[in-house]
């Protein structure tokens, strides 16, 4: 068993529904986003178009984050996710270094770690309620989703179905399935952290 | 372990409630996660046709609006008489007691002197339900400007609607993505996440792609739309009515590729037409005439055994001569040669050839395909267009251009074509309702919508304005004419109002932000006498307000029939979509929804019988489902009994409450209409010959000898916008603006998520700016500029110098950016608002559709260097 992505690029738009899916799952705090879309442009005009690559953590096969962490805090499940336990993490950040993709956040100061500080709203109380202060955080496939049969929060929002989640050591799976009819490939394959979230274009 | 167990008390409850988004006005199904009464996540509702479970960011990020700390919660009165932008107006909180009797007795006054002096404005609330509540609530008060406002007249759809109800029979029409091969947007970003059905369209049109749909994008703005296009031509602006005009010029006499079959039996383009422009008509019947090629004879165009309907030539029939109207447009587009039209709008000549002949090969003119055991025609390529093109003096030109590419090819309400929304229902489909296009004067479509519109056929009578505030009656061609409304109510006296607007009722859009320079568009709203606003939060136009009544948020809120009509359930087969918006949430204490509130008002006021009686009239609601004008309902309780009376009475308000829609699977006849339709679809525009003469007549009695009705010409043309006579160097650029997939006009500004998405994104907050342009002109990524109009209007913000721009074009997302409102905590100075920069006036209107110009140049300067 091992829990992965694939994102088809011919279908993503550049909407961003899955950055505030996201968000709108996980209650992050300000200035984090544990999926995002990169956008950079190519071309020269006339000749100009716009590149979106949505991204969010690998979980990769072979995480650097894993090795690094000095806690024990960051580890890879038998279902093939990152995880943290954030009661053992001590926000040493020596992940974030190791991350080649910065898909992993630090959750600041009281000060800056709320939308509305002198207001909160009622769901971000309940939301944040679920994290701890001054520890690093990034995407975990939304396992409690899992845990419910649910998908993860951006795959099932994805207004243009250009992501999709299963098992890659089910070579029946769709996304195993895509990933060899469509020639699948991993970002920064050269580096060798294996990750699970396949890009098709 | 991860996620902790909230640390309050035990969870009492953890249900998921039906509801409908209204972040924009496209009516997603939703369910809402509640945890103890807090709404704590928002999720598309899988089995609403709608979204199909999808949602965008908009959305995703209602919780912050929801729970936003900017939300009005108590009424407000103005203690402050003086009214204007920046000025505080010293807001005092006050009772609904008060609130209710202040507004009940102004309401009282105007009533009893011309009821007509009540106005209402704003968009959402008012207008996206077919149930008609608003319309109740003006004709049994007695006025008939109950939504007319800037904002739908400014961003909605100027040359889309009247040409739609023209062509389609509907108000909204859209490609058909299930079938479309070759897809062409001009100035819109329709299946990208921008526009109507915005989440089923994304979805259709992605799949389409998928399958090979070839994607054209004619924009001076590489948006998102042209960015996965298989071609970007970036085009000058308001110059797409040269660039389509050119591609039928090539169509019909370079490449030869037209649907004959279908002009001649589906379009006036066999009608004969005289050299004063008007159809030669039998004598006895008035019918137009039609040329029977095999017969030679001139025959009514509904004979009987009509052999062959002559296209072109010209013949003489009782000693006239008359044209087919179809040899008219080919005789006339010839003047559209590509390599003019290359150097009108920048798009290479040989660019355009191609693209015209890709877009008639791949209609495929003859084919047909079976749906559901019937064969239909198949012409897999359309062409759509939208703001960019409509925000245009001479936009209906434009608009009625790109249509007749589609109209040459029979790509219309046909599989892969352009098809109109919900054009006809069968009795039988939905119980027993039924509605359709039917034959109108001259043979011509005549649209028969359940919602009665202003549809603009069969023409309407042109006369001196007595009713609506925005001069209805001299745009006889147009649905609606919202932009006049800052000229009209800042010179009644100047356009012969014959009342006075006393008192104005505003609810949601926020007008000041969303049409013309908000220095003029204030001043129309401090000429009313009296304001009061429904508001969710204190935007630039509660702002103005003498009373603001706190509002619902939607997913608070109670609202009927959802679009159902008008814009929703897509094209092609599937279902029709029947929503009823029920809140997941309730309001935080002392808020109000908006539809009690007014039927109370209406109660104080003396005419909430007449509320009844013209919701039962305007519902068609029948015993033993209608309301009794004795007794006293809810709003849910009205709701209930119109649900009933719709949709049975196993359909009720519960019903809906607890699934949120009702479907009924619709009918090929219902959506692919074309074959099925006996009357035809104009390609020559007859009736506006008589508009011009009229619409003349009629502002000349009143003095307005500047109203320009030269746009009125049956054949359309390319003409330049105003500011094409702008020579000046230093005002060398244009200044377009864009959608952005993540905001909806300028409601969604103050949401804290969408706008850290706006301030993570490249362009939001920026200026778009060419690269080589920028190179010229010194400025660098992030510097600090200013744009500035001839007429003094300007606005400040980064640069962002990209590629991605036209080089005689600076772009400026969205209407959501240069707030002021004190109490948009949010939004307040975040990105740059473009609307600053369009003044208004008759000269900067599209005197037929009252589309308000927005060709402007600017002249640019850097004010400060960038940070990095």
């Amino acid at each position: 068993m091992r829990y992965g992505m694939v994102l088809d690029l011919k279908r993503c738009i550049g909407c961003y529904a899955c950055q505030m899916s996201c968000k709108a799952e996980n209650a992050t705090p300000p200035g984090i986003f544990w999926a995002r879309v990169l956008e950079k442009e190519e071309g020269q005009y006339p000749v100009t178009t716009r590149i979106f690559l949505p991204v969010l953590c690998n979980h990769c096969k072979e995480a650097p984050c894993v090795e690094i962490c000095p806690t024990g805090a960051t580890t890879k499940r038998e279902d093939g996710i990152v995880f943290i336990d954030y009661d053992v993490c001590i926000g040493c950040r020596a992940c974030m270094m190791a991350c080649p993709y910065g898909s992993r956040f630090y959750w600041g100061k009281p000060k800056d770690t709320m939308y509305f500080p002198e207001e909160p709203t009622p769901y971000e109380q309940a939301g944040l309620e679920r994290y701890q202060r001054a520890t690093v955080q990034k995407c975990d496939f939304c396992s409690h989703r899992l845990e419910k049969g649910l998908e993860p929060a951006c795959i099932e929002g994805c207004p243009t179905k250009a992501r999709y989640f299963g098992d890659l050591d089910d070579p029946m799976s769709e996304i195993s399935q895509l990933i060899r009819e469509r020639r699948g490939f991993q970002l920064q394959a050269e580096l060798g952290t294996d990750p699970s979230v396949y890009y098709i274009d | 372990m991860k996620v902790k167990e909230p640390k309050s008390e035990t969870v009492k409850e953890d249900v998921w409630k039906p509801s409908t988004c209204l972040q924009c006005y496209n009516s997603c199904g939703l369910l809402v996660h509640r945890v103890n009464g807090v709404a704590v996540g928002v999720e598309g509702n899988p089995d609403c046709p709608q979204n199909m479970g999808r949602m965008c960011a908009k959305g995703k990020a209602a919780l912050m609006t929801l729970y936003s700390p900017s939300r009005v919660k108590t009424p407000l009165k103005r203690t402050n008489p003086e009214k204007g932008i920046g000025v505080d107006p010293k807001w005092v909180e006050i009772s609904w007691e008060e609130a209710l009797d202040t507004i009940a007795e102004k309401l009282k006054k105007v009533r009893e002197e011309d009821a007509r002096g009540l106005v209402g404005a704003g968009f959402n609330r008012m207008f996206s339900n077919d149930f008609q509540f608003s319309t109740a609530f003006g004709s049994a008060f007695g006025t008939p400007s109950i939504y007319t406002s800037g904002s739908a007249g400014y961003f909605c759809g100027n040359n889309i609607h009247p040409i739609w109800y023209l062509v389609n029979g509907t108000f909204h029409s859209e490609p058909d993505f299930h079938y479309c091969n070759y897809f062409i947007l001009i100035g819109a970003q329709h299946g990208f996440m921008v526009g109507e059905d915005t989440v089923g369209n994304a979805q259709r049109c992605s799949d389409a792609r998928l399958r090979g749909m070839k994607v054209v994008v004619v924009d001076p703005i590489c948006t998102p739309a042209a960015a996965k296009a298989d071609d970007w031509l970036p085009i000058r602006p308001g110059t797409d009515a040269a660039f389509t005009l050119a591609v039928i010029n090539v169509l019909l006499n370079e490449v030869e590729i037209y649907d004959a079959d279908y002009i001649k039996k589906h379009t006036n383009g066999p009608y004969l037409v005289g050299s004063d422009g008007h159809y030669l008509r039998d004598r006895a019947t008035k019918k137009p005439l039609i040329w029977d090629a095999e017969d030679s004879k001139a025959k009514t165009y509904d004979a009987s055994k009509i052999k062959d309907f002559a296209l072109e030539g010209k013949y003489k029939v009782n000693g006239t001569d008359g044209t087919p109207a179809f040899q008219l447009l080919k005789e006339h587009v010839k003047q559209y040669t590509c390599e003019e039209v290359a150097r009108t709008t920048t798009i290479p000549a040989q660019t355009i050839r191609r693209i015209a002949k890709e877009f008639g090969e791949a209609a495929r003119i003859g084919s047909k395909i079976a749906i559901d055991g019937k064969e239909l025609p198949y012409r897999p390529a359309c062409v759509y267009w939208r703001k960019g093109t409509n925000q245009h003096k001479h936009s209906m030109l434009t608009g009625w251009s790109i249509q007749l590419m589609n109209s040459v090819v029979g790509a219309v309400d046909v599989p892969g074509g352009m098809c109109g929304i919900n054009p006809r229902l069968l009795p039988g489909t939905v119980r027993d309702f039924s509605f359709g296009p039917k034959e109108g004067p001259d043979g011509l479509l005549e649209a028969q919508l359940f919602r009665k519109a202003s549809i603009p056929w069969p023409p309407r009578e042109v006369k001196r304005p007595q009713s609506v505030i925005t001069l209805f009656e001299l745009f006889p061609a147009a649905p609606y004419s919202t932009p006049m409304w800052d000229l009209v109510v800042q010179n009644p006296e100047k356009f012969k109002l014959p009342y006075k607007p006393q008192v104005l009722m505003h609810s949601w859009g926020n007008m000041v932000m969303t049409s013309v320079d908000p220095k003029v568009a204030a001043e129309t709203f401090k000429a009313f006498p009296f304001q009061f606003s429904f508001a969710f939060e204190i935007d630039e136009t509660a702002e103005l307000a003498d009373i603001v009544l706190p509002d619902v948020h939607y997913l608070e809120s109670l609202d009927p029939a959802l679009q159902m009509l008008l814009e929703a359930s897509g094209v092609g087969l599937g279902n029709w979509t029947f929503q009823v918006r029920t809140p997941a949430v309730k309001p935080p204490p002392g808020v109000r929804s908006f539809h009690d509130t007014l039927l109370e008002v209406a109660d104080r006021v003396g005419f909430l019988k007449d509320i009844y009686h013209m919701i039962n009239v305007l519902n068609h609601l029948k015993e033993p489902y209608k309301l009794d004008l004795d007794k006293k309902y809810s709003w849910a309780e009205i709701i209930d009994i119109w649900a009933k009376g719709w949709f049975g009475p196993e359909h009720g308000l519960d019903y809906f409450r607890e699934h949120g829609f009702l479907t009924f699977p619709k009918k090929v006849e219902e959506t692919y209409t074309t074959p099925f339709n006996k009357p035809r679809i104009p390609i020559y525009l007859e009736h506006w010959i008589n508009y011009r003469e009229d619409v003349k007549r009629v502002t000349e009695e009143m003095g307005l000898t500047e109203w320009d009705v030269s746009d009125y010409q049956p054949i359309p043309d390319w003409k330049p916008c105003p500011a094409y006579e702008e020579k000046s160097q230093d005002y060398d650029l244009y200044a377009v603006t864009y959608r952005s997939p993540f905001h909806d006009m300028s409601r969604t500004s103050n949401n804290i998520w969408l706008n850290e998405l706006s301030e993570y994104h490249p362009y939001t907050y920026y200026i778009l700016i060419n690269s080589q342009v920028a190179k010229k002109k010194g400025i660098e990524d992030r510097d600090l500029i200013r744009l500035e109009t001839k007429w003094g209007n300007q606005v400040e913000g980064r640069a962002k110098v990209t590629d991605c721009v036209h080089p005689e074009v600076v772009g400026i997302a969205g209407a959501f950016g240069g707030h002021w409102a004190k109490r948009l905590r949010v939004a307040k100075g975040k990105g740059v608002h473009y609307n600053s920069l369009i003044p208004t006036g008759l000269d900067r209107m599209d005197m037929i559709n009252s589309a308000i110009d927005c060709c402007v140049k600017i002249k640019i300067s850097k004010v400060s260097r960038g940070t990095k």
